[in-house]
C-alpha cells in the first residue's frame, strides 16, 4: 500500500477512535479499517451479501465475462461445419429451416444462399477440436476451455437479446447478472467496487450495434447493486479524482470536517443513516487511491504485457481491459464485464470478422494463462460469447471471398473456462447448417444458472419479489446449470 | 369541547374497534394482516389463482375450495380445528414427501408463522376478500391524547397506533427544520434565507399555515410534483430502444407541469392522459395529456418484426396503467394466471384491447415524432395564419389570371430559348429530410464563409468523409447541366486531395482534385479527375459538368458527400446550375404548346394535368383541357405577364417556404390517437405475438366492479370506471403515492403492488377514509398535500432514538418526522440554488448541463442521433431544474443514475435510496456541485459581512443549518483557516479551483468550506 496512504488511514482511525465515544458504531469502524488486497482468505460470502449464501460451497469467488456484442458469426469461428463447401450458394432446405421466423432484414430475400465459411479450421488440444485460423491463441488453450456450441435464445434482434441475456428478460427494468451477485454476494473488497464493466474499443465497422446501461443496471434491485464502469480516459471511475486545486491532504481536510460534523448530527439526531454516510465517504476517500492503484499497468512485468500483446498498454483496448480485469480479480472485484462491441457481420465478413477476432484472441488467451499461472484460474469463472448466432445464408450479396450473415437465435457457441468449469471439452452440437441445435441444448438461462451456480448460488434460490412475481436472473420457465460442464 | 368534538369522542370507542379488528389487536389473527400474505408467498403458486398450475385440488385463495375436501379426500382447513386440518398436519410434517411448502420450493414458514395458521384457524379461520378489492368505506376517526394530535383527522388514526404500540411522538420540529422539510416536500427546493427568516419572525398561530399555501401556490410547486408522475409515466427524450434517438415530448412533461400547478383534479388528469384525444372536441391540451400513452419505450431496430414490437408497445400501456392507477401487477398475466391474485390472463388481454388500436404504427422510424403526434399551439396558430394568406394569394393570382384578356399574335413571333438557374442546394444547412451522418462542424465568422451564415469546417488527418442521403427535395439533372460547390482550402494546412460524390440511388458519381489519396470508386469509370487543387486562401468555385460524372438526363440527386484526404477546408454553398423546370417564354399560346409538347421535361413536374393535356394531340383536348393550357400558359410562360405573375409567384413561395419551415423547426409532442377502426384483440398464448388464441374484447379485470352502461367501451370508458366510486383501488393507490412523497414511505409501502403480494397498509382505515375523501372533494391534489404536510405527525422532529431506530427503522408508525436522503434532482437543485445558480423558469425543450466526456459514445449506437454528448452553453441553459435535464434512457446522467433515479424505460412509482460511495464522489468532486460551492462562496465574499464568523452564519442559513450547532460553526471556522494557510501556500491552486488566475486564497478557501457544507448528511438529509 501507499505509504502516504497508510499514514492518512492511521490517522484517519486514531481520529475516530478518539471520537468514537461520541458514537461512532463499530460497524463504521469495522468499514473504515483498510481491507488489504491480499485478504484472499476472505470467505467468498462478502460484505452486504445475503446471508443465506452462498448456498453451497462454491468453485468460483469471482468472475470475468467477455461478452461479444453484435454476436459472433459462430460457424466461422468455432462450429467447424466442413460440409457446407459443397453447398455452396444453394438455397437452405426448407427442411432445415422449418419455416421459422427471420428477422425482417432478411425475410424479405429471394433466396437464402449458403455461405460456407471461407475460413480454414486446423484440430488443437488433446480432442483435436477444430478451431477456425481466426483464432490462433483461442486455439492454444482449447484444452483450458469448455466450447458450447448449443446456446439458444428466443429473442431475433440485438436490444432484446442482449438484455435478455444479461437481465433475464426482453424487456428492460430487470436486475443485471453483476447486480444479482453484487445483491447475493456481497462485496470481498471494501476500497473497490464489486461489479465492474469496460466498453473498449472495436476494429470491425465502427457503426456497431448500441450498449445500453441496464445491460449492468440494478433494475430495481437498489442502485448500489449497478456495475462501476471503468471508463477509458478521463477519470477511470466517475468523479473520482478531486478538483483541479484540491490536493488529497487538502481533501482529508475537507473529508476530516465532514465526517466531524456529521458525527455531531448523529449525536444529536441519531439516524443510523448518518454514521453509514460518514464510512461511504470514507470509502470514496480509500477509492480514490486504490483505484488509480488498479489501473496503474505500470506494475506489470514486461512478459505479462507481451502476453496481453502490443495493445495492453493502449487505454481502452480490449487487451488493456482484459489485462485490468485480471488485476481486479486480483484485488477480489467479484464480477467483471467487458462489453466488446462490433461483431454485428450482416456483411462484409471478410474484412470485419478477422479484425474483430484481432482485437479479442490473444487478450482473452493470455487472460487464462495469466489466471492459471497466479493460480487464480480455479476459483476464477471466464465467459466468453455473445447475445445470439448467426444464419449460415448469406444476406445480401455471396462469393467465395465475401458474405454477410444475419441474426440466427436458434444456436451459438460460447465458451467457459476456469472455477467449476471442465476444461477440454465440447458441449452440444448443430446440424450440418449450423441451424438447428441436434444435441444438448442449452439456453441462455440455462447458462446464467451455470454462471449461478459456479459461485455458489442455486439459481431457483436467488430471488427477489417484484410486481408480485419472485424474479430470478433465470425467469420463471425451469432451468437448470449445464451439470455435464461441471467438475 | 364542540358538538363535532363530542360526536368524536363518543365514537371513539367504536373506531378503535374497527380498526383494531383489522390491524391493531395483536392477539386476534387478522386473515388479511396476518394470514394472506403467508398463504401467497408460500403457498399459491401451487394451490392459488392459476388454473394450470394447480395440486391436489386445493386453493387457499377461495374459502370455498380450502374448507372442502380437496383431491386426497382430505380437509386443508376445519375452522376452528387445528388438529383436524390437514393444513396444519402437513405445516408441521417431518416427511419431506408430506411437508408444504415442499422443499424445492425454497420457500419455508417459521415457528411463529405455523402458529399464526394454528390460532387462525382455531379463531373460526375466518377468510376475508383482499383488503384492496373492497370499496374503501370512511369511518370515524380514534380519539388520541398527544398534546397537538388531536387537530387532524389523519393525526387521530396515526396517534391511536402509536399509543397502542406504546409509543410517544416527538414534539414539533423547530422552525428552521419545519420550514426546510415542507418547502422540500411541496416545491423541491430549499427556502430562501428571507423565506426563512419571514417564518421565525412569524409569531401568528397560522404562520406555518401560510407558509404551506404559499408553497401551493408556487410555480414550483408544480415542477416538482410532475417530476414524481413523470417517474411513473417513464417520461424520457429518447426512445429507450436500440439507437435510443431524440423523442420530442416535452410539451407532455410542460402539460404535467401545469396540471399541477392549476390543481387539476385528479379525476380529470388521469382522464385527459388516459383519453384526452377521446374527449368530445378534444382541446390541444387535452391531445398532449394523451402522450402520456406514448411514453413508453419504442424501437427500429433493423430486422425488428412490427407485430412483436407493436405488443411490446401495448404490453407496457397496460401494465403502466395497471401500475399507476391500480397498483396491480398485471405484468405477470402476460402469459399466464396471475398466480396470486384473482387477475387471468383473459383479463390482461381485455385490458390490451383498449390499448392496441393506435392510428400510427409500431416501429418509432427513429424520428422524433413518430405519428400520431401534434405541432405547438404556436406553431398550430402560425401555420394557419399562413394557411390563410395562402390561400388568398391563391385566389389571388386566379383572379389575375382570368382579368388578362389574351389573343395570340401567331406562332411566328416565338423565338424561345431556355436559361439555364441556379438553384442553391446546401447553404448553411442541409436539405430537407435529408439524413446526415458525420460531423459537418458548422462555423461562423471570423472563420472563413462564403456565404450565409455559416461554412463547414473540417481538419482531418487522412482519409475523412461526410454526406448525406435521403433528401425528399432532390435534384433533378438536365442534359448541360453543372454542379457547384465553394471550398476554401487553409494554406497553412492544405488538403492532399478533395472529393464531390452524389448519389443518385448509388454513389458511383465522384469527381475529385489533386492526388489520388481517397480510396473509393474506380478512375474513370466511377470517379473522375477533375483537375489539380484549387488555390488556397480564397474562396474557389469548383464545377462540375454533369456528364463528366456520367450523371444522365433525369437523375435525381438525394445525397452528397463531402471527402477530403489530410488539411483543413471549408465547404460552403453548393447546388446545381440546371434548365431543369425552367420556362421558356412564349407570346403564342399556340406556338409553346406545340413546343412543350415535344418537351413535356419543362412543365413543371407537380402539374401533372397539364402534361396529361399536351400528350393528346390538340383536337382531342376539350373546353376545359384548353382553359387550364391557357392559365398554365398565362400563369408561366406568358412574356407578358410574367412580371406580375413571378412577383405573385415569389410572394405565395415565401408563404409556403415559411410555412415548410414552420412545420420543420416548429416542436412536436407524441399523442394518442385512437385508429379509425378498432383492432381486435386475441388472447396471446405464452404471450408470444405470433400464437394468438381466443379472441377477446374490450373488458376490465372480472374480479373488480363491471364497467356501466355510460362507459362507452374505449379509453374514455375505462378512465370512468376508474375514477368510479365504486372502484377499490384507484384513489387509495394515488394517495399512497402523495403520502409517500410526504413521509417517504407509503402506507401502503409497496405503492406498486397492491395485490395479495404487496405489503399490507400500516395503517388500513386511514388509507381508507383518505381515499374516500379524497374523491368526495373533488379529488383535489393540493388539499391533499396540504392536509398531509398540516399534520402533528409530518411536524414533528425527526430525531431518533436508538431504541426507536431499532424497533421502526422505516419509520412506518411515525413516532418521529420524516426522515430521508434528498433525491437525485432535489440536492442538484439545492446545490444551484443555495449557490445563487438556479435559473427561474418553467418549462420549454429538455437541456443538456455538463456531463463527463464519453458517457453517451461508451454506449450509443453510432448512427444514433444522441450518440454525441454536446453539452448546452449559458447559464439559461446548463442552471435549470434538474427536472428539464434530457434523459437519454440508455445513458442516464450520473448526476441522476448514481442517486437512484430511474432510467425511464418502465413505470417506476417508488425510487430505491442508497447511499454509497460513488455518491461521496459526485457530491464532492462533480464540476457543477463544485460550481455551485464556488458560486456559494463568492456570494459569502459579497453578502456575508466581514469576519469568518459572520461569513459562516452566512452559509449556515443559505443551507438552512443550525445557527447554534457550536461543533459545526467551530469546525467550518478552523476548516477554513486552514484551507486559507494552504492557498496562500499554494496560490496557484487558488487560481485551478476557482477557474480564474490571481485568485485571493480567501475565496478558494470559502469555496473549500462550501463544498464541505454541501456534503454535509444535514444538507443532503430531507430532515
Amino acid at each position: 500500500m501507499d505509504p502516504r496512504n497508510e499514514h492518512i488511514q492511521a490517522i484517519t482511525r486514531r481520529h475516530f477512535f478518539q471520537k468514537g465515544a461520541l458514537g461512532l458504531g463499530a460497524a463504521a469502524l469495522a468499514s473504515m479499517t483498510p481491507m488489504p488486497a491480499e485478504a484472499a482468505a476472505l470467505p467468498s460470502s462478502g460484505i452486504g451479501g445475503l446471508p443465506t449464501l452462498p448456498h453451497f460451497a462454491p468453485k468460483a469467488k469471482r468472475a470475468i465475462y467477455l461478452f461479444m456484442a453484435g454476436a459472433p458469426c459462430q460457424m466461422d469461428l468455432f462450429d467447424y461445419k466442413p460440409q457446407m463447401n459443397e453447398w455452396y450458394d444453394k438455397d437452405l432446405p426448407d427442411s432445415v429451416r422449418k419455416g421459422q421466423r427471420l428477422t425482417t432484414m432478411t425475410s424479405g430475400q429471394k433466396r437464402f444462399p449458403i455461405a460456407p465459411s471461407k475460413f480454414k479450421f486446423t484440430p488443437h488440444g488433446e480432442n483435436g477440436t477444430m478451431i477456425s485460423e481466426l483464432l490462433p491463441h483461442t486455439a492454444k488453450m482449447v484444452d483450458d476451455i469448455a466450447i458450447i456450441k448449443s446456446l439458444h435464445t428466443e429473442a431475433i434482434n440485438h436490444d432484446p437479446a442482449i438484455t435478455y441475456i444479461c437481465t433475464g428478460n426482453q424487456l428492460p427494468g430487470r436486475p443485471s447478472l453483476g447486480s444479482w451477485l453484487s445483491y447475493g454476494l456481497g462485496s470481498m473488497n471494501a476500497n473497490l467496487p464489486t461489479f465492474v464493466v469496460m466498453t473498449p474499443n472495436w476494429s470491425g465497422r465502427q457503426q456497431a450495434q448500441a450498449l445500453y446501461n441496464r445491460l449492468w443496471g440494478a433494475g430495481f434491485l437498489p442502485s448500489k447493486h449497478s456495475a462501476v464502469t471503468l471508463r477509458k480516459s478521463g477519470d477511470p471511475i466517475l468523479f473520482l479524482s478531486n478538483p483541479d486545486g484540491i490536493d488529497g491532504s487538502l481533501r482529508r481536510r475537507m473529508l476530516d470536517s465532514v465526517a466531524k460534523i456529521n458525527q455531531e448530527t448523529y449525536r444529536l439526531s441519531g439516524d443510523p443513516e448518518t454514521q453509514s454516510r460518514i464510512s461511504q465517504y470514507e470509502m470514496a476517500f480509500r477509492m480514490q487511491s486504490s483505484v488509480p492503484d488498479l489501473v496503474n499497468l505500470g506494475q506489470e512485468t514486461q512478459a505479462t504485457l507481451d502476453m496481453y500483446g502490443p495493445d495492453a498498454t493502449k487505454p481502452g483496448t480490449f487487451a488493456a481491459s482484459c489485462l485490468l480485469a485480471r488485476r481486479m480479480v486480483e484485488r477480489d472485484v467479484r464480477f467483471v464485464q467487458i462489453f466488446h462491441r462490433g461483431w454485428d457481420q450482416h456483411g462484409n465478413v471478410a474484412r470485419d470478422l478477422p479484425a474483430q477476432t484481432k482485437d479479442i484472441d490473444q487478450p482473452a488467451w493470455a487472460l487464462i494463462q495469466d489466471l492459471k499461472m497466479r493460480g487464480m484460474l480455479d476459483d476464477t469463472l471466464v465467459v466468453w460469447g455473445g447475445e445470439f448466432g448467426r444464419t449460415i445464408y448469406s444476406q445480401g450479396g455471396l462469393s467465395h471471398e465475401n458474405y454477410g450473415r444475419d441474426h440466427h437465435p436458434r444456436c451459438f457457441t460460447i465458451w467457459m473456462a476456469g472455477g467449476g468449469i471442465k476444461p477440454g471439452i465440447v458441449h452440444g452440437e448443430t446440424d450440418d447448417f449450423s441451424y438447428n441445435i441436434v444435441k444438448d441444448p442449452v439456453h441462455i438461462a440455462d447458462m446464467n444458472a451455470t454462471i449461478l451456480h459456479c459461485l455458489g448460488i442455486n439459481h431457483r434460490k436467488l430471488s427477489v419479489p417484484f410486481q408480485g412475481l419472485d424474479v430470478r436472473l433465470t425467469g420463471v420457465e425451469e432451468r437448470s446449470p449445464v451439470k455435464e460442464i461441471l467438475i | 369541547m364542540t358538538s363535532l368534538q363530542m360526536r368524536g369522542a363518543v365514537l371513539v370507542a367504536v373506531a378503535l374497534c374497527a380498526q383494531a379488528a383489522q390491524a391493531e389487536d395483536a392477539s386476534k389473527v387478522d386473515f388479511n394482516r396476518d394470514i394472506r400474505h403467508l398463504l401467497a408467498d408460500r403457498c399459491y403458486a401451487c394451490h392459488g389463482p392459476d388454473e394450470k398450475h394447480r395440486e391436489g385440488g386445493v386453493r387457499f385463495d377461495l374459502a370455498e375450495s380450502a374448507l372442502a375436501k380437496a383431491d386426497s379426500g382430505e380437509t386443508p382447513i376445519v375452522p376452528g380445528k387445528p388438529d383436524e386440518s390437514e393444513l396444519i398436519a402437513r405445516l408441521i410434517s417431518t416427511d419431506e414427501d408430506v411437508r408444504m411448502p415442499p422443499p424445492d420450493s425454497n420457500k419455508k414458514l417459521s415457528a411463529e408463522e405455523i402458529e399464526l395458521f394454528r390460532k387462525w384457524i382455531e379463531q373460526g379461520a375466518n377468510f376475508q376478500t383482499h383488503w384492496s378489492f373492497v370499496v374503501p368505506e370512511k369511518k370515524e376517526a380514534p380519539s388520541v391524547d398527544f398534546p397537538g394530535w388531536d387537530k387532524t383527522e389523519i393525526d387521530h388514526f396515526l396517534g391511536a397506533r402509536l399509543k397502542q404500540e406504546g409509543l410517544q411522538p416527538k414534539t414539533e420540529a423547530n422552525k428552521r427544520t419545519l420550514i426546510r422539510r415542507v418547502t422540500f416536500t411541496l416545491t423541491g427546493l430549499p427556502p430562501t434565507p428571507e423565506e426563512v427568516e419571514n417564518f421565525l419572525k412569524d409569531d401568528s398561530a397560522n404562520a406555518y399555515e401560510k407558509v404551506v399555501d404559499r408553497l401551493l401556490a408556487s410555480p414550483h410547486y408544480g415542477e416538482h410534483m410532475a417530476r414524481y408522475w413523470l417517474d411513473a409515466a417513464r417520461y424520457g427524450d429518447t426512445h429507450g430502444l436500440h439507437l435510443d434517438n431524440y423523442r420530442e415530448m416535452w410539451m407532455y412533461r410542460d402539460w404535467v407541469i401545469k396540471a399541477f400547478n392549476d390543481n387539476k383534479p385528479y379525476d380529470v388528469f388521469t382522464t385527459e392522459q388516459l383519453a384526452g384525444d377521446l374527449l368530445p372536441n378534444a382541446s390541444w391540451d387535452q391531445q398532449v395529456a394523451s402522450g402520456f400513452n406514448r411514453c413508453n419505450v419504442t424501437t427500429n431496430e433493423g430486422g425488428s418484426i412490427a407485430a412483436e414490437v407493436k405488443m411490446r408497445n401495448v404490453n407496457d400501456r397496460v401494465v403502466t396503467t395497471g401500475t399507476i392507477f391500480m397498483g396491480l401487477t398485471m405484468e405477470c398475466t402476460r402469459c399466464h394466471d396471475h398466480k396470486y391474485d384473482p387477475l387471468k390472463q383473459k383479463d390482461f388481454y381485455s385490458m390490451y384491447a383498449f390499448f392496441n388500436s393506435i392510428d400510427g404504427g409500431a416501429m418509432d422510424g427513429n424520428s422524433k415524432n413518430h405519428p400520431p403526434f401534434v405541432y405547438s399551439k404556436q406553431a398550430i396558430d402560425e401555420m394557419a395564419e399562413l394557411d390563410g394568406k395562402i390561400r388568398q394569394k391563391q385566389e389571388e393570382i386566379k383572379t389575375t389570371l382570368a382579368k388578362i384578356e389574351y389573343q395570340d399574335p401567331g406562332p411566328e413571333v416565338d423565338h424561345p430559348e431556355i436559361k439555364a438557374e441556379e438553384v442553391v442546394w446546401i447553404e448553411d444547412s442541409l436539405p430537407s429530410k435529408a439524413s446526415p451522418s458525420g460531423d459537418y462542424n458548422w462555423v461562423g465568422k471570423p472563420e472563413p464563409v462564403f456565404s450565409g451564415e455559416k461554412s463547414s469546417k473540417r481538419t482531418v488527418t487522412g482519409n475523412d468523409q461526410v454526406f448525406f442521403t435521403g433528401s425528399d427535395q432532390p435534384l433533378s439533372v438536365f442534359k448541360g447541366d453543372v454542379l457547384f460547390g465553394y471550398v476554401y482550402l487553409d494554406p497553412k494546412n492544405p488538403p492532399k486531395e478533395i472529393m464531390f460524390q452524389w448519389n443518385d440511388g448509388d454513389w458511383e458519381q465522384r469527381a475529385y482534385w489533386g492526388q489520388d489519396l481517397i480510396p473509393y470508386g474506380t478512375n474513370n469509370q466511377s470517379k473522375h479527375r477533375l483537375g489539380d487543387l484549387p488555390e488556397t486562401g480564397k474562396w474557389v468555385r469548383l464545377e462540375v459538368p454533369v456528364e463528366k460524372v456520367k450523371l444522365k438526363e433525369g437523375a435525381k440527386i438525394n445525397g452528397w458527400a463531402f471527402t477530403q484526404f489530410d488539411g483543413t477546408v471549408y465547404w460552403d454553398k453548393a447546388g446545381i446550375v440546371t434548365k431543369h423546370g425552367v420556362q421558356p417564354q412564349f407570346k403564342s399560346l399556340t406556338a409553346w404548346s406545340d413546343f412543350v409538347a415535344k418537351h413535356p421535361e419543362l412543365i413543371i413536374p407537380e402539374n401533372k394535368q397539364v402534361a396529361g393535356i399536351l400528350k393528346k394531340p390538340a383536337d382531342k383536348r376539350n373546353e376545359q383541357d384548353a382553359q387550364m393550357l391557357r392559365d398554365y400558359f398565362l400563369e408561366f410562360v406568358y412574356t407578358e405577364s410574367q412580371e406580375t405573375m413571378k412577383k405573385l409567384r415569389a410572394d405565395l413561395k415565401s408563404m409556403t417556404d415559411k410555412r415548410e419551415s414552420v412545420k420543420k423547426d416548429s416542436p412536436t409532442t407524441l399523442v394518442y390517437k385512437e385508429a379509425a377502426k378498432p383492432v381486435t384483440a386475441n388472447i396471446l398464448e405464452r404471450g408470444e405475438y405470433d400464437h394468438p388464441g381466443e379472441e377477446v374484447t374490450r373488458q376490465v379485470p372480472s374480479f373488480l366492479p363491471p364497467m356501466t352502461e355510460e362507459m362507452p367501451k374505449d379509453r374514455l370508458g375505462l378512465a370512468m370506471w376508474l375514477l368510479d366510486p365504486n372502484h377499490p383501488l384507484t384513489a387509495r393507490v394515488a394517495v399512497n403515492r402523495f403520502w409517500q412523497q410526504a413521509f417517504g414511505v407509503g402506507l401502503v409501502k409497496t405503492s406498486e403492488d397492491f395485490g395479495a403480494q404487496g405489503s399490507v397498509p400500516t395503517h388500513p382505515q386511514l388509507l381508507d377514509n383518505l381515499a374516500v375523501e379524497f374523491r368526495e372533494s373533488g379529488w383535489d391534489m393540493k388539499a391533499l398535500m396540504k392536509r398531509l404536510v398540516m399534520t402533528a405527525a409530518y411536524r414533528q422532529s425527526s430525531d431518533l432514538s436508538p431504541e426507536l431506530a431499532k424497533r421502526d427503522p422505516e419509520n412506518r408508525l411515525l413516532a418521529r418526522g420524516p426522515r430521508f436522503r434528498l433525491d437525485a434532482e432535489m440536492l442538484r437543485d439545492q446545490a444551484l440554488a443555495v449557490g445563487g445558480l438556479l435559473v427561474d423558469e418553467i418549462g420549454g425543450p429538455s437541456v443538456k448541463p455538463p456531463q463527463p466526456d464519453g458517457l453517451w459514445k461508451a454506449v450509443g449506437y453510432s448512427g444514433s442521433n444522441t450518440v454525441q454528448f454536446k453539452p448546452d452553453q449559458g447559464h439559461e441553459k446548463i442552471h435549470r431544474r434538474t427536472l428539464y435535464t434530457f434523459i437519454k434512457r440508455t445513458a442516464l446522467a450520473p448526476q441522476m443514475s448514481t442517486f437512484d433515479a430511474p432510467d425511464r424505460e418502465s413505470c417506476t412509482v417508488r425510487r430505491e435510496r442508497t447511499n454509497t460511495p460513488l455518491q461521496a464522489l459526485l457530491l464532492l468532486n462533480d464540476p457543477q456541485y463544485v460550481e455551485a460551492a464556488v458560486s456559494m462562496a463568492k456570494r459569502a465574499m459579497d453578502e456575508g459581512g466581514a469576519d469568518p464568523l459572520s461569513k459562516i452564519d452566512f452559509l449556515t442559513a443559505l443551507a438552512v443549518l443550525n445557527p447554534k450547532n457550536e461543533v459545526q460553526r467551530k469546525e467550518l471556522e478552523s476548516l477554513y483557516y486552514d484551507s486559507l494557510s494552504y492557498f496562500q501556500q499554494h496560490p496557484e491552486d487558488a487560481g485551478k479551483l476557482i477557474g480564474k488566475d490571481e485568485t485571493p486564497a480567501e475565496l478558494a478557501a470559502w469555496a473549500i468550506v462550501c463544498n464541505t457544507i454541501l456534503n454535509l448528511d444535514e444538507v443532503v438529509t430531507q430532515r
